[in-house]
Order: structure tokens, then sequence, then C-alpha cells
């Protein structure tokens, strides 16, 4: 008899492991409070949604920051993006500031550039789908080939972090600042290809 | 959040969640007659709550908190390089979900975080600390502490960090932040409340060390080092 118990709580066990597993692999897509499910609301926007700016003088940060610990002097702002509407665009201006853009899916960071890449001044992201890519690459004017920097996103939904960090408090209003300019804008699908 | 940030005790805790719980006898006894007397639906009843119950109590303690797995040590410091990769664990990634946590990317910069000083106390809020050495070579770093949970209302707003560009340096290029719960000559870190653990966390911006983590060794990592306590 008490070999049946022992069984069954060996079963019980290996049952506890396989339920382990498939509860931790089930969290992301059944989150509610992630970084991708809060950023939806910010699609729509043609600038990032700021999720951590930075206190000034004696203005506290405001609450809307839900980042965990974020570091008090890096500005951050966020740009969903659901790709089925097209391509999306994500345009920066460096400036004294660092500046990097992160570009996240629902398995985590798939890109990353800061603007030491930039080139002239301007750094621009487009994230495409792989079939997007394909209808860029195929529309491309061959004397005049893009200088968009292409990135093939895993997931239809996704979203770009913009971090600036400020070095000193006095630039902190101009990290803030350099998030919100910021453009972030989807690509009609006629509007990629008449680019040059 | 109960417990913001708890990854070097995680890391340690984490592998074996699916061990059984010791039980008290005399309770396991009468289990185990009742087991008996039922038979095998009971049996078959017990098996799955075992396992329904353990597994998902398992699943949300190693998913509370800090990253459980993905960390390497280098001297007091746990450095986590896959936490914002897109082939980080899925643990990491179940931890990142449920704090809606927008992690460094490997292309972004690096977070280190330290939860003990170099002899392997944890950091109280009471007692003072000196954070000096080096950096790891990078474009921008921030060094802030934290305490966990929610912060004190009732404390004034005071710094929670230093940056590579505000921090004063001792002719040879290294530095030495204080922190300590009264002011101190120098780099002053206020500590972050009165009493209990604190956190400290280092974030590498735009550094190639989160390509090759082995590329960092201790004396490329600031010290931690208790000097007193207020009694």
């Amino acid at each position: 008899m008490s070999l049946r118990l022992l069984y069954a709580t060996l079963t019980g066990l290996v049952l506890a492991g396989i339920v382990h597993i498939a509860a931790v692999m089930a969290i992301p897509r059944l989150a509610e409070a992630d970084a991708v499910s809060r950023t939806q609301a910010s699609e729509s926007l043609d600038h990032p949604q700021p999720i951590y700016t930075l206190s000034t003088g004696e203005v506290p940060s405001p609450p809307e920051a839900w980042l965990p610990i974020p570091d008090p002097a890096v500005a951050v702002g966020v740009c969903a993006y659901d790709l089925s509407d097209g391509p999306m665009r994500v345009s920066s201006r460096t400036s004294a500031l660092p500046l990097s853009l992160a570009a996240h899916g629902r398995h985590g960071a798939f890109y990353a550039v800061t603007d030491q890449a930039a080139v002239r001044g301007a750094l621009d992201l487009v994230i495409m789908t792989r079939a997007q890519f394909d209808q860029a690459l195929a529309d491309d004017d061959e004397n005049e080939p893009s200088r968009d920097v292409r990135i093939v996103a895993p997931d239809v939904r996704g979203f770009v972090v913009a971090r600036v960090i400020a070095g000193l408090p006095s630039q902190r209003p101009g990290a803030n600042e350099a998030v919100r300019a910021i453009s972030c804008t989807t690509d009609a699908p006629a509007d990629e290809t008449g680019r040059k | 959040m109960k417990a913001a940030f708890t990854g070097s005790t995680g890391a340690a805790a984490a592998p074996d969640t699916a061990v059984r719980k010791p039980r008290d006898g005399g309770l396991a006894r009468r289990a185990a007659r009742l087991l008996r007397r039922g038979g095998r639906p009971v049996l078959v009843l017990y098996t799955l709550a075992l396992g329904g119950g353990l597994g998902l109590v398992s699943a949300d303690w190693a998913t509370r908190g800090g990253y459980p797995f993905g960390g390497v040590r280098i001297g007091a410091w746990i450095a986590w390089p896959r936490a914002g990769a897109t082939n980080a664990d899925p643990y990491t990634r179940a931890v990142n979900a449920r704090r809606g946590e927008i992690p460094l990317a490997v292309g972004e910069g690096l977070l280190l975080t330290a939860a003990e000083d170099d002899a392997g106390r944890t950091l109280d809020a009471t007692c003072t600390y000196a954070v000096a050495g080096a950096v790891p070579p990078a474009r921008a770093w921030t060094l802030t502490v934290a305490g966990r949970g929610a912060r004190d209302p009732d404390r004034p707003l005071m710094r929670e960090g230093f940056t590579s560009t505000e921090i004063l340096r001792r002719p040879d290029g290294r530095f030495e932040i204080v922190l300590a719960p009264t002011a101190e000559p120098g780099n002053w870190l206020p500590a972050p409340r009165a009493q209990g653990p604190m956190r400290l966390a280092l974030r590498l911006y735009d550094t190639p060390a989160a390509a090759s983590i082995a590329s960092i060794d201790r004396g490329s990592v600031p010290t931690i080092t208790r000097r007193d306590c207020a009694p």
C-alpha cells in the first residue's frame, strides 16, 4: 500500500516538474503587466511615450515610471509598433547626450544601436517584417540605395526603447527633451517605395 | 512586487525548486492513512493536487523578484549580460514579463548588481561602505543604490546615484564613493532608507564588455568594503 503512495508521490513530483516548466514558459505569453502589453497604448503616438522622465530641480520623476528600478540619470521613452500597419520608422537626431535605441519583441531585444552609428547626425531605423523587407529590397533604386538601417523584426508587435543619458543634473531637461524629440511613424507601403 | 531585485538569493536557490518541503510527522501519518483508506480516486486526486500545486507555487517562486539564472559573478558584483537578449533563458523572460522590466540590450549596455560587500555580508543601510576602484570601459556609467520595496515618502528625495561625468576622481582616475547614512566628504551616496538591505546597481552604457563578459575581472569592478555600522 505504501508503495502505491510512493508511486503516487513520485508521479506527482514529475507532474509538478511539468507544470513548473509549462507555467514558466507561459508567463511571458499571459503576462498583462509586461512591457509589450503596457506600451501598446502608445502605438498611435508619433513620439515616444515617456516611460521614465528625469527629475529636474525640485520636480520629482512623474509616477508614470513603471520600470522596477529605473536609472535616475537616464530618460527612457518607448514607441510601440504593430507592423501589420506597415514598417515603423524611428528617426532621431544626435545631440551631445549619449542616445541608444533598442528594438524589443516578445522574446527580448533583437537589435540595439547607439548614436555612434549615426550618419551625419541622424539615426534612422526602419523596423519591418520579412515580407516588408523583401518588398523594400525589390523596390530599391539601384542608383540611389536607401540609407535606412532596416531591421527585420521577429514579431509583428513590439516596441523600440530610446534611452538618453544625462551625465549631469543640468542635462536632465535636455535628456527629457531629446527623448520627446524622437519621431516614430508608420511608413505607408507606397511611401516606402517612393523614398530615396 | 514582493521583493525587488533579489537576484543573488534567487540564483542560489532556484535550480532545486522541485524539492518537496519536509512535512510535519503527525500530519503526514494521518494523510497517509487517509490515502490508504480512500483507494484509487483519492490517490489520483493527491497526485494531481501535488503536481499542480507544487508546480505552480515553485514557478511563482522562481520568477518572483530577481533573475534566478544568467548572472556572472565578478567579485561582489553579478553581471547580467543576457537579461535583455532574445536568447535569454525562460526564467529571465518570465521575470521581465512579470515586472514590466525593459532590460538593457547587449549592444546598449550591461547591468551589474551587488547585494553583498566583498566579504559576503548583505549590504545594510545602517552601515558605511566604501565603493572604490575603477569601472570596466564604457562610454558612460551610473552607480545607483536602492532599498527593497517602495520608497519611504517621509524621507527627503536625495541623491540616488552617481554618473561617470559627475563623480569626483583621484589624480590616478580611480574614485571612491562613500555609501553612508550620514553625510561624508567626497562622493557621498546617502543610504536610501533608515534600515534594511540595500542593493547597488552599476549600469555600463555602450560598453564592449557586454559582448564579452569574460573580459571583466575582479580588478576592473569597484570593491565594496564595509567600514563601520551604527549600533
